[in-house]
């Protein structure tokens, strides 16, 4: 532990020094506004104005890492942590420890050489979604670990007066180890698809703002020749998917579940480990997700829906890519499953088809104006071909369409591109909202959104028959929502 | 205009204060005056030969303000009177907005966190106010716009207070 006796306030270890000097954390924000002033003042493109630049930046880092460590502390009292920071306004934050509603410990690479975390504390932030975090950078392992149990286990008893249930000896069990042949479903997940896809463009970036005499030579092909290009594309899609797995490999390395007591604990990363804790009394549902790509091969991602988490989509993931059937699993021992899903009425799937057609045909309109006054067909086949592929997009929307109301929890579907099958308990339900426009008026349907205080804030099932909704939202929330049923 | 199929939920009985219809008139007789002095200046500057659309644009310009103020100053806030209603019952607020595209919103008052009770400047010259019911959910915000100050003293009083007899910690 390091640094100044309890009351005053603890400090972060001064190896973030080094770290943040290395990283150039404080200076980053003025490294854009030196470049924009050497470019005006004319940069000479000599190695003395690079090294010059090197160890200005480097020095402006240094004070820049050495004002903020020496101006930050943080206590973790009985009732409350606060953290302190600033150098002209001080500015003291102050989380009660019944707000805190997760703690996450991460360890990015250059931390891990050093022995050091980062601590993320999240606080309840209600309908206000503004940034309700305190960041602790730079404390040593061991303090991270009491820091996270300790805070837990204070929110815990806070709560519930069952204190001691986040005990360090609880018992652990896994529930879900990654698998590494799961590895080979990354090339069909979008998001992993990026990875490479960023990874290149900050490459060319970074290379770019280099001075003129170190820029690479960009070897470039000659593109008259068909057997090259073909021979292009088939290494970039190589290097892509090679990507992909690379990168679904780093995020989620030695993925794995546990339940610790009253949590679930993610652990995950080779670069950047990461360990979320999940308490499991606010889990209210979850979603399971399969995109386009993750059907064909049948895998799917799972989240948590935790009330009270900041950025969601992340932390809640309990399942980053895995078979669907231990998906499917692990849904259902997460939340009670309501039963099969209803499927929608017909009306909604003429509604879907007229969605999905729409575009094409303004298209075509547009087409039709342009080939009568200009004789220009291309948009006219153009807006065809959009109204001829918006029919199957269409069948295939109403087909993920779905909803159910069990008795303790009712889920919802909906979804081509990325289908999200989501499981809420009735619990969960802080609001309904009943949506309907005139297309749907006329056709007898309505759009229904639970509002949730957990994930992405609502669900919806779209297009349902508009007589079900009252009855829906009774068995889906509690009697109060009898007050939408009609009279008579 | 055949009969509209019956509404799939009910409706919340209230409607707003009658002082709306003055305080929206008011608004769009200001975005009538904003949006007129745009295209007038537009006209006086923009030459006349600039270009192939600005001939066509000067007789749209004017035409468009035309229709915007028959629309906004004599339809538009009647049909809001008519259509926004809201209701507290003894379990829930609920509410309805939206003509084209109707939405009703209902909240359990066991559900609430906090309830707020704003006044713009054209609210305070009505002596109008707006009660937000806020929840853990982002969507799931409940606005009644519009209601006579004191009302929405009452409501707002009334909610918070039941509130806090029935607050349920599940969320």
């Amino acid at each position: 532990m390091t640094g100044a006796p309890e009351a005053l306030g603890r400090r972060t270890s001064p190896w973030v020094l080094l770290l943040h000097t290395v990283t150039f954390r404080q200076a980053r924000a003025l490294v854009p506004a030196v470049l924009a002033l050497g470019v005006t003042r004319g940069l000479g493109d000599g190695l003395g104005t690079v090294v010059a630049l090197v160890v200005g930046i480097t020095v402006l880092s240094l004070l820049g890492a050495a004002i903020s460590w020496w101006r930050f502390s943080y206590t973790d009292g009985d009732s409350a942590v606060v953290v302190t920071r600033g150098l002209l306004s001080r500015s003291a934050r102050t989380v009660p420890n019944d707000r805190i509603r997760g703690v996450e410990v991460e360890a990015p690479v250059l931390h891990r050489l050093l022995g050091l975390v980062r601590v993320r504390i999240d606080a309840a932030a209600g309908s206000v979604t503004s940034e309700e975090e305190l960041v602790i950078d730079g404390v040593t392992r061991a303090e991270g670990d009491r820091l996270r149990h300790r805070l837990l286990t204070h929110a815990a008893s806070a709560q519930d007066s069952e204190a001691g249930r986040h005990a360090a000896d609880d018992p652990e069990e896994e529930l879900l180890r990654f698998d590494y042949r799961w590895l080979v479903y990354a090339p069909l997940v979008g998001s992993y698809l990026a990875v490479p896809l960023a990874a290149g463009g900050a490459l060319l970036r970074a290379a770019e703002e280099l001075p003129d005499q170190f820029q690479p030579e960009f070897w470039s092909p000659d593109v008259s020749d068909t057997r090259i290009v073909v021979r292009l594309v088939v290494g970039a899609l190589l290097l892509l998917i090679l990507g992909s797995i690379i990168g679904s490999a780093l995020v989620n390395w030695r993925f794995r579940l546990l339940r610790r007591g009253g949590a679930l604990v993610a652990v995950r990363g080779l670069v950047t480990r990461r360990h979320t804790e999940l308490d499991i009394d606010r889990i209210r549902g979850c979603t399971v997700s399969e995109g386009l790509g993750m059907r064909l091969v049948g895998a799917a991602r799972v989240s948590a829906l935790v009330t009270g988490l900041g950025d969601a989509t992340r932390r809640g993931q309990v399942l980053p890519l895995g078979p669907v059937e231990l998906a499917r699993a692990l849904s259902v021992e997460l939340v009670d499953h309501p039963g099969p899903l209803h499927r929608h009425p017909p009306a909604a799937r003429r509604r879907s088809i007229a969605r999905g057609t729409v575009p094409g045909l303004l298209v075509t309109a547009a087409g039709g104006v342009l080939m009568a006054t200009t004789g220009w067909w291309s948009l006219l086949a153009a807006g065809g071909a959009l109204v001829l592929l918006g029919i199957p997009l269409g069948l295939a929307r109403y087909d993920a369409l779905g909803h159910v109301a069990g008795p303790r929890s009712f889920a919802m579907r909906s979804g081509w591109l990325v289908r999200s099958h989501t499981v809420l308990q009735d619990r969960a339900v802080v609001g309904w909202q009943v949506r309907q426009s005139l297309a749907q008026r006329r056709a007898g349907l309505v759009t229904v959104l639970a509002c949730v205080g957990a994930g992405s804030g609502g669900y919806t099932a779209r297009d349902m028959a508009a007589d079900e909704v009252p009855e829906f939202a009774q068995a889906a929330s509690g009697s109060w929502a009898a007050t939408l049923t009609p009279y008579g | 205009m055949s009969a509209p199929p019956p509404a799939p939920v009910r409706e919340p009985a209230w409607s707003l204060s009658r002082a709306a219809i003055g305080l929206w008139v008011t608004q769009a007789v200001l975005g009538t005056v904003v949006y007129g002095a745009i295209v007038a200046a537009a006209i006086v500057f923009v030459p006349a030969d600039a270009g192939w659309a600005v001939p066509l644009l000067r007789w749209l310009g004017p035409a468009f303000v035309l229709g915007y103020a028959v629309v906004a100053i004599a339809i538009r806030p009647r049909l809001r009177y008519r259509v926004h209603r809201w209701e507290v019952t003894a379990e829930a607020v609920y509410t309805l907005t939206g003509w084209l595209t109707r939405t009703w919103t209902l909240v359990p008052i066991s559900r609430i966190q906090t309830v707020d009770v704003n006044r713009g400047v054209f609210q305070q010259l009505f002596g109008l106010a707006t009660v937000a019911v806020l929840t853990a959910s982002s969507q799931g915000t409940v606005r009644v716009p519009h209601l006579e100050v004191d009302v929405a003293r009452r409501v707002a009083e009334d909610l918070a207070r039941r509130a806090e007899l029935v607050r349920d910690e599940a969320t």
